[in-house]
């Protein structure tokens, strides 16, 4: 690969099999060999990285730090993964125009520190911010914790520069509020999980931080109590910042392997709102906790100061990775319905996992219908391999029953592309084909995902 | 592969622990400055998974991967799977040394044996001070007789002012290094210190290197010392200070002192104590970030060291906005005052070199007030 | 000219310490041989004291450090720092790519340009004492 060589230099190319080995797998259970991974350190260097791979037939990758849960990042046909890391600079920030433009490889925290100077923030709050980057959250359309009330990253792309199949850089989108001249491309790519193109660049929108925020907890030893509660606390006229669960096996797992105190219950509730004045914020905690109480909790706590709601949120965040230790392997779904399905959703997964023998906890943000199934199981037991690929399978199936989505801020990847028909009917696949096809005619951008 | 099967079946649990979420490459700080992902913990302990799995066959490559990590634990202490990097790839470097692969340390496991010291050097520096009994002995280790001797001067001058009553030995290397890269402490080397200490007589030894503190409170070899065993600064912060300044001061806790030893109160009493207006860092106590230099890694990759002192450096100068920075670690000052650039105007000691310091200034207004 | 397989330009003072001093106007320019550099390997730190220290022929007045080593600096004349290289300060390479030349590391205002003639600059003269070093500490 001397051509490679010649583009970023020796030190930011590889095909050394022990750097490899890393580069072959995500956060999710898909496994394949890159030949090569490159480390370019400019839009240039990308964009002869990607004409010369498009030139000689060769897949490439683009590749934020990893942390794809659904295998958006492996080499599933070999070839070169481009890591975006070192393009890592933010090269903007302007607070009157309310705009950051980032490379794609700058980490989401390192943006939000930089931006909380100014007292501003990007809203999207994935749970893996402290390492996923920018160009990550592009790909999968990234969400987190408070979507409900923030919306998904692609609110907030007004821009991107992206390195075409071709190897042609284009910039497209605006540093405007609004825009509608001509197609939005740049939404195009957005949740295309790399396949369209490599990210470079990204202009986003920046929210101002709310002054303020309270945080509540209740618990329920009912589902359809904390479904019932969750419904109509999203048609009360105000939106929490928050809304989050968590069932019996988490809250069991957090409380046995931390030291995080939380009770036994069915189900938890984790509620926050927020705004600019005390007194708002305060008003809207006070509809939500009267809601939270109208429907039988066992137990309803505010955070009296800031340490004890960091220690909420603590709790919250540590879920997916207590569950990791109580379990050999597991596979994090995240399947959405509308909100007002989220207690036949819980209990059909419940069901689920009885039926066939494995453990399932489920947590997430039911503000926004998207719950987290954490499908627990022994990766080197066959046996329970193919009852965890029965229990996904049966996920998404109820998922879609339900008229929901087989993702809401995972991506499809490779993890479930063989369900994409399960949601999208031949019209819609065709016409995704297509579009792949005019973007990327030699197949070489992230192929094999997404089934396209 | 049957190399190796034992190591296997004990690590195995610890291996399969760690559910690749990446959270380590926020916190090391090989990561940070190479961006690669075989240079973080998550990248290592695939490495490893694979070798068990039977998918990856050992080369010195792999080998020599391992030696990227400077054990700072960082990984370990936010890993939020419960894995602990740190213990698996010091496992693992010793088994890897125990099959025959050449890890890169052989040579200095040798030098250590034959010289004394982990520099393969001849002549190890004397302060000077007096060797003999005395209530407290000080043990002041390698990289402080050998690449800060200056500022472990400083330190005996402060003992002294403080009139403590001290004796130093003929130190030879605590080896403890090489037990994390591969190799085990050196017997004869442990024995002969222990002989040295126990000569003196003393109730309790002092020690200024927190890897040698570490070593001699961990490692078996050391347990028959027959006196108590303190880092200085557990020391320093039971003893009243009159000095005093109005610099603004910050921290950085040395790996082996904080994350390794749980030391991270004792110095900030210290510092307290002499300077109203310290500032910690962001990422401090157990998120303090590694300067570099640790578990060996200064000696075998030396530019990636300085560059991650560097680092750590600069973000300390932007969060704190500090005129001085202190450390109690003759590695961790070592690497900052490599590291530093001219035009940063940051002046960098361990904590002890500092107040000897504070005491000269002071003394030498009061003879210049006197004089006047 | 080459000794031993090791550069030494010609018009250059060479000093037993293994560093080498050229006239630069009124100043000594001084740097490290090409066999030293070979011998230290790759070179990471340069200490560079303020300008204005005052030196002393024959003594150490700084350090530099590869990977395990650790060696003094000699001055090669006595007088006044006046100029350090800052290129070194994050690119010590310079000192094993370019020895002579790019990794130049101090400039001196001596005291008197007499003392140079303390300092080696006959090739016999040299190949004697650099086959003496090899001897000791290897080399070749």
């Amino acid at each position: 690969m001397k051509e490679l060589i010649k583009i970023v230099g020796e030190e930011n190319f590889t095909d050394a099999l022990e750097e490899l080995v890393p580069y072959s797998y995500d956060a999710s259970v898909n496994v394949q060999r890159p030949n090569s991974v490159v480390w370019p350190e400019s839009t240039e260097q990308v964009s002869q990285i990607v004409a010369f791979a498009n030139e000689q037939k060769i897949p490439v990758v683009p590749r934020g730090s990893g942390t794809s849960l659904s295998g958006g990042v492996i080499a599933i046909n070999g070839g070169i993964i481009i890591d975006l890391s070192r393009m890592n600079r933010i090269l903007e920030i302007s607070i009157e125009d309310r705009y950051a433009l980032v490379q794609a490889g700058v980490v989401c925290d390192d943006l939000n520190g930089k931006l909380a100077k100014y007292g501003f923030t990007f809203p999207p709050d994935p749970a893996s911010s402290s390492v996923a980057t920018i160009g990550g959250n592009v790909g999968t359309n990234a969400g987190g914790i408070k979507g409900a009330k923030y919306g998904t990253t692609r609110d907030y792309v007004m821009g991107l520069q992206v390195v075409l199949p071709t190897g042609e850089v284009m910039n497209t989108g605006s540093r405007t509020m609004k825009c509608v001249s001509g197609y939005d491309l740049a939404k195009l790519f957005v949740g295309s999980e790399g396949t369209l193109g490599v990210v470079t660049e990204v202009t986003l929108k920046v929210n101002p931080i709310p002054r303020y925020a309270m945080t509540a907890v209740a618990t329920y030893d009912k589902l359809e109590d904390a479904g019932n509660a969750i419904s109509q606390t999203m048609t009360s006229g105000l939106t929490p910042s928050v809304m989050e669960i968590l069932d019996r096996i988490t809250l069991k797992s957090i409380k046995e392997n931390t030291d995080i105190d939380l009770p036994d219950a069915e189900i938890m509730i984790l509620a926050e709102t927020d705004g600019y004045t005390r007194e708002e914020v305060q008003a809207q905690m006070d509809v939500v906790l009267r809601i939270l109480r109208e429907n039988n909790p066992s137990l309803i706590k505010t955070a009296q100061d800031e340490k004890e709601r960091l220690e909420l949120w603590n709790a919250r965040k540590s879920a997916y990775a207590t569950l990791a230790r109580i379990s050999t392997s597991f596979v994090l779904d995240d399947v959405t319905v509308p909100v007002s399905r989220i207690p036949e959703l819980l209990v059909g997964i419940q069901e689920i996992a009885q039926r066939h023998g494995l453990v399932v906890a489920t947590y997430g943000h039911a503000g926004d219908g998207n719950l987290h199934p954490q499908i627990l199981y022994d990766e080197y037991n066959a046996e329970q391999v193919e009852k965890m690929e029965r229990v996904e399978s049966d996920l998404f199936r109820l998922a879609i029953s339900l008229k929901g989505t087989l993702t809401g801020e995972h991506g499809i990847g490779l993890s479930k592309a063989d369900y994409m028909t399960l949601e999208h009917d031949v019209v819609e696949m065709d016409l995704m084909q297509r579009i792949k096809k005019t973007l990327d005619p030699n197949n070489i951008m992230n192929p094999g995902k997404m089934s396209l | 592969m049957t190399e190796g099967l034992q190591f296997y079946e004990k690590w195995r649990e610890a291996i399969i622990q760690c559910s690749r979420c990446g959270f380590c490459r926020a916190v090391c700080p090989i990561f940070d400055v190479s961006k690669r992902d075989l240079a973080n913990a998550r990248g290592k302990m695939i490495l490893l998974k694979e070798a068990m799995e039977g998918k990856l066959s050992v080369t010195d490559g792999v080998a020599q991967a391992l030696m990227r990590c400077t054990t700072c634990m960082n990984c370990t202490v936010n890993c939020p799977s419960g894995a602990e990097p740190d213990k698996v790839i010091k496992a693992a470097r010793k088994e890897m040394v125990t099959i025959g692969y050449d890890n890169l340390f052989k040579a200095m496991s040798e030098g250590v044996e034959k010289y004394g010291n982990i520099y393969g050097e001849e002549q190890r520096h004397e302060w000077g001070h007096k060797k003999g009994k005395a209530p407290y002995v000080l043990f002041a280790g390698c990289v402080g007789a050998y690449r800060e001797e200056e500022s472990v001067a400083e330190t005996i001058r402060l003992l002294d002012l403080l009139g403590v009553d001290f004796t130093t030995i003929d130190e030879v290397c605590c080896s403890g290094v090489l037990e994390d890269v591969g190799y085990k402490v050196k017997e004869a080397l442990a024995q002969h210190n222990v002989r040295e200490i126990r000569k003196t007589g003393a109730n309790a030894m002092i020690i200024t290197c927190p890897y040698c503190y570490r070593v001699f409170i961990e490692h078996p070899s050391y347990k028959d010392l027959g006196l108590e065993v303190k880092h200085i600064t557990q020391f320093l912060a039971e003893v009243p200070l009159q000095v005093k300044t109005d610099k603004r001061v910050t921290y950085h806790d040395p790996c082996d002192l904080g994350r390794h030893s749980g030391i991270y109160e004792e110095p900030r009493e210290i510092i307290r104590k002499i300077a109203p207006t310290f500032v910690e860092p962001e990422r401090t106590r157990e998120n303090a970030m590694c300067c570099g230099s640790g578990g060996g890694f200064r000696g075998t990759f030396p530019r990636d060291s300085l560059k991650i002192a560097r680092n750590r450096l600069d973000r300390i100068i932007e969060e704190t906005g500090a005129e001085i920075l202190l450390t109690e670690c003759p590695s961790c000052l070592h690497n900052f005052r490599n590291a530093k650039l001219r035009r940063q105007k940051i002046e960098i000691y361990n904590i002890t070199e500092f107040i000897a310091q504070l005491y000269e200034e002071g003394a030498s207004q009061e003879k210049q007030a006197a004089e006047g | 000219m080459e000794i031993e397989g090791y550069e030494f330009p010609e018009g250059l003072f060479y000093e037993e310490n293994h560093f080498w001093a050229r006239v630069e106007g009124d100043l000594v320019v001084m740097g490290m041989n090409d066999y030293a550099q070979k011998m230290a390997g790759d070179i990471v730190y340069v200490g560079l004291p303020p300008e204005g220290k005052k030196l002393t022929q024959g003594k150490s007045f700084t350090k530099l450090e590869s990977g395990k080593w650790l060696g003094k600096i000699f001055a090669v004349v006595s007088g006044e720092l006046v100029e350090v290289n800052e290129e070194l300060e994050e690119n010590t390479q310079l000192i094993n790519e370019d020895p002579y030349g790019k990794g130049w590391m101090f400039k001196i205002k001596p005291d008197t340009m007499d003392e140079l003639k303390n300092l080696m600059t006959d090739a016999g003269e040299i190949h004697e004492w650099l086959k003496k070093e090899i001897a000791e500490h290897g080399g070749k």
